[in-house]
Parts: C-alpha cells; structure tokens; sequence
C-alpha cells in the first residue's frame, strides 16, 4: 500500500533537486558526465545491437501490416517519378557539369571541394519532439559536433553528439535547428527561348557569363588525384591540402591559355606547388580571367525548423521590394560566413508560402526541404570547420 | 554498502531499463500510433508509481530516465524530471486506494504518463527551447498516456519485480481470547 509520508516527500524533492543540478552542469558542458555517457553508450552497444537483432522481424511485420497501402503508393509514385528522371537524366548532368565548371572559374567556396564522410543511418531519437537520428561513424572517421550533414537531394541537419563511432544529427526540422540561408530567386528555366542550352541560358549568356582575356591572371590549381577534395578555407602551410588563395602567383606556373589535362596520364602528374618541403601533385593549370554577373541573390536570413510534421521557416529577413520580392518558388540555400556551421551553397528547399507580418518583423517564409527527412538511410557528414574556428586553430 | 545496493530496487531496475531502452530505440520507434511513438520507459516510470508509491515511482524514474538521457545525448535531467514527476504523479494517485486492482493501476500509470509526457516540453522551455510545444502535443499527449496505460498490465508487475514489492497482505485480525 502507497502511503505519503512527509520524509517520501524530501526523498522527492531531494531526486529533483539533484536533477536540476545535474541538468544545470550537463548544459554547461561537463566532462565527467560526457565520459559517464559515453562509457554508456559503449555499454549499450551490444545489447542494442542483440535487441535490433531480435526486433526487427517484429518491426517489418508491423509495417508491414499498417504501411502495406502507403508503400503501394508510394512505389507507383516514384516509378512515375524514376520515369520522369530518366527522361531529364542527361540534361541534369550537363547542367551540373555545367554549374561546376563555372564554380570552378569562380573560384566558389561549395560543397564539392570539401571532404565528406558517408555515415549509415543507424537510430532515431526515440523520443515525440525532438528530430535527431544517430549515424554509424564517430569521432574516428574525424566528424566533430557542428558538423554539417546533407545528402544527395540538400541538407539534412548538423552533428550534436559524437562518440567514437556514432553520432547524432539534428535534423533541419528540430524545433531547436537553425543556420544561415540565403534566399535565392529561380532559375528561369521554363522561359528559355528556341535555343537554349539545358541550364536555360542561351550560349550567348553563357559566353557573356565567362570570357577570357589577356589582362590579370588569376590561377587555378586542381588536384586531381586527391581523393578527398580541400576545404577552401584550410592553411595548407599547415600541412593541410592546399587551396586557391594560399598560392603564391609567381610559385606557380602559368600557362596562357585554358588547358584540359587527362588526369589518367600519367605524363601529366608533374610537382606543381611546394608545401612545407613536400610537393603535391597537380595536374592542369589554367590561366582566367572572369566577368562573371551576379548570382540573384535576394536576401539573407536565418532558417529555424518547428519541429516534426512541421516545414521550416525563415525569419529576420527584410523585405525589401526595391531589391527583389521574396516570393513562393525562391530557392534556398546555405549562406555560410565566419561563424556559420555550414558551407556556403548546399541547397536546402524552396519557399512554398509567404506570410506578412505587421511591424518590422519581415515577413515568414515557409520552405519546402528537398531532402525527405523522414525516410534517410544514407546520408554524408561535410567535414566542414567554420572559418572562425579555423582561424583560432 | 554493498549488500545494501545488491538488494536495493536500483540492482533489478537498471538491466531492465537496459532492456526497455533498446526496445525503446528499435521497436518502438517503428511500432508507431498516428504517428507518436509510445513511450514504454515512461510507462514503467509511472508503473512503478503506481505499484510502489510516489517514492518509489520517483526513484524509478531517476534511474530510467538518467539512462535514458545518457543514451539519446540529450542533457542528462531534460527527461528525467519529465519521468520522475511521471513516477510521483502515479504514486500520488494510487494514495487513494489500499491495493489497487489492475485495472486502478491502469489508470494511475496513464495519468502518471499524460503528467510525465506534458512535462517534457515544460522541462525543454527551461532548457532554453524557443517554441516546445507543438501542435500536435494534443495527439502526444493522449497517444503515450493510453498507451503506458494498455502496458501497465505488464508494467506493474515488472516495477514490483524490480522495487522488490511485496503484494499487499491482508490478515484477519486476531480473536479476542477474553470474548
């Protein structure tokens, strides 16, 4: 028989009072308790392990009794959907062959020169509220907390907790997630006239796009046979693969005009640029000077997701009409920056509603994810260190 | 000390939590009702509660709880005062009966279980979450409580198991010899 006496209720109020203490120091960043919960989790690993084990045939028959309908819909929606891209599979790829090569002459920081990790989706939080999943790669494959995690279709989270080999995403949805985006008209690509190359501009813009001179040279060094590309912002006098701006003009050969090197020739791997007494192998060398118009960039802002079911928002944008209307169909996209967790570029949605706010909060935009953060198996971890970190280092 | 803890009610709880939490992470994270996940360590929380009084039940919820925390990565306290005042709510409840029958402790453990899960985004609030509270904390809410409730069955018996409970016994009093 429960009987309440007054000392149960200091033994109560004894375990709540710890607890807030314990909450208070484990917010604050406490060693001794990530050690305990690492140490746990470690101890968690085989019994999950023999648990998944044994459940999951039990899991596949419950989906398999509740989801049957949906997964029927689902497969004949993207067997429609498979067609469709594989009518536009080739106009995709030279639009991206097309969007790298013009990078590459820019010289933008993007996601491709940036070394990635593919992480197994191993968990999810187990928990109504929060949107975090757990990967199979930790600490030992060099992910760190901050880090950003995307895949194929734009980004999926960041990196919150890491142990030795798993960690945590938050995902771009969690009530508790935000980053920096910027707000990026569409591409007209319906509006295309009779000649018109798949990106939609004509090759006349294209041209206008990019010329070469004979004036000031900027260089180009790519390094082919790194696996892993460079983070542009990394010192390579560190030691550190080396990027763009840590070349000196008069080290590095420069050739006059364009050239395109096969990466597979072996006569074309020749020493081009010393670090610290070692010689990194580089292959093409290219010589251009870009005019290049500017990307439509509307404004900036900051996305803030609003938890399960529910799309992300961007708030604290200035609306602005005179420069552009933010509207429905804007892309969006990471905006990087010092302290940004995340690279500049990797998409993230498109706004699909606008909402007018009075006074000079701006306006709300609701953006449409394009990674489906429900159903994630593979995803990849951007071993990306913000430029403020980089330079404390 | 150690003959203390070996028969103490943390000895038998924490490989159970053990248990329920990799179901907690596996199983039930598939085995989902309109979308909610059901909160099986929060129901044991309140079951315990409900068998062993607001004590007991808090100190069920401490450990589960704690463990649970550690296992997600969330700050450890962030679910576990959810789960302790879970656990003392049911206790606090099951007061109002002698030896509750099944069917009360059902009830309690709900109950303890709505109280339990409503706390979780008041706890996130304190924790500096700008908008915890989500619209559909209306379904959550209902959805876990019942279904903490439609496990108590089970829970109850597994909480007196591991809180070293004894059931109620009921004597009849002795005959007066002078009568």
């Amino acid at each position: 028989m429960a009987i309440y006496t007054v000392g149960r209720r200091r033994v109560i109020v004894a375990l709540l009072l710890t607890l807030v203490l314990l909450l208070t120091l484990d917010l604050r960043g406490n060693p001794v308790l990530d050690r305990i919960r690492d140490g746990f989790a470690r101890v968690m690993e085989p019994v999950e392990s023999a648990t998944d084990v044994v459940t999951t045939p039990v899991g596949r028959a419950w989906n398999g009794v509740t989801r049957y309908d949906d997964l029927e819909r689902e497969n004949q929606a993207l067997q429609d959907e498979l067609d469709r891209l594989i009518g536009t599979q080739a106009t995709a790829r030279l639009a991206v062959e097309e969007a790298a090569e013009l990078k590459a002459l820019l010289s933008l920081n993007s996601l491709a020169g940036i070394p990635t990790r593919v992480a197994k989706v191993v968990g999810a939080s187990s928990n109504n509220l929060d949107q975090i999943i757990e990967i199979d790669i930790g600490t030992a494959r060099g992910v760190r907390v901050g880090m950003p995690v995307v895949n194929q279709a734009g980004l999926i989270g960041k990196i919150t907790n890491v142990t030795d080999n798993t960690a945590k995403v938050m995902l771009i949805t969690d009530s508790r997630y935000a980053v920096s985006v910027r707000v990026q008209a569409a591409p007209e690509a319906d509006l295309g006239p009779a000649d018109t190359r798949p990106s939609g501009r004509t090759n006349d813009e294209l041209e206008d796009l990019v010329t070469t001179s004979t004036g000031p040279t900027t260089t180009l060094v790519t390094d082919v046979l790194a696996t892993e590309s460079s983070l542009p912002q990394n010192n390579g006098s560190n030691g550190d693969v080396l990027t763009v701006d840590d070349l000196d003009p008069a080290e590095v050969p420069v050739n006059a005009t364009p050239t395109t090197l096969d990466p597979n020739d072996p006569e074309n791997l020749e020493p081009a640029v010393p670090v610290d007494g070692e010689v990194i192998e580089s292959v093409s060398t290219t010589t251009t000077t870009t005019t290049v118009a500017e990307l439509p960039a509307k404004e900036f802002g900051a996305l803030e997701g609003r938890g399960r079911g529910l799309i992300p928002q961007i708030r604290f944008l200035q609306d602005n009409p005179s420069l552009a209307v933010l509207q429905e169909g804007d892309l969006v996209i990471t905006a990087g920056g010092f302290d940004s967790l995340a690279p500049p570029d990797i998409p993230i949605g498109v706004v699909i509603n606008r909402a007018d706010r009075s006074g000079p909060g701006g306006p709300l935009l609701d953006v449409l994810p394009y990674a489906d953060v429900t159903r994630l198996n593979f995803l990849r971890v951007v071993l990306y260190t913000p430029l403020s970190e980089v330079e404390q280092e | 000390m150690l003959a203390a803890i070996w028969q103490g009610p943390v000895i038998r709880l924490i490989p159970v939590g053990m248990i329920l939490l990799a179901l907690q992470r596996s199983l039930f994270v598939e085995i989902t009702i309109a979308g909610v996940i059901i909160q099986v360590v929060l129901a044991l929380a309140a079951a315990a509660g409900a068998a062993g009084g607001s004590e007991r039940g808090a100190t069920a919820g401490v450990v589960l709880a704690v463990m649970y925390d550690m296992l997600e990565g969330l700050p450890i306290g962030s679910t576990a005062i959810p789960m302790t005042i879970a656990g003392t709510v049911a206790g606090l409840l099951a007061i109002i009966v002698a030896d509750p029958q099944w069917w009360l402790a059902m009830i309690f453990t709900t109950m303890g279980a709505a109280v339990g899960e409503i706390m979780v985004p008041v706890t996130r609030l304190f924790t500096g979450a700008s908008d915890p509270f989500e619209p559909r904390l209306t379904l959550i809410v209902p959805v876990v409580a019942i279904g903490a409730g439609v496990l108590s069955p089970l829970f109850v018996p597994l909480a007196r198991w591991c809180l070293r409970i004894k059931s109620a016994e009921w004597v009849a009093p002795p005959r007066e010899s002078s009568l």
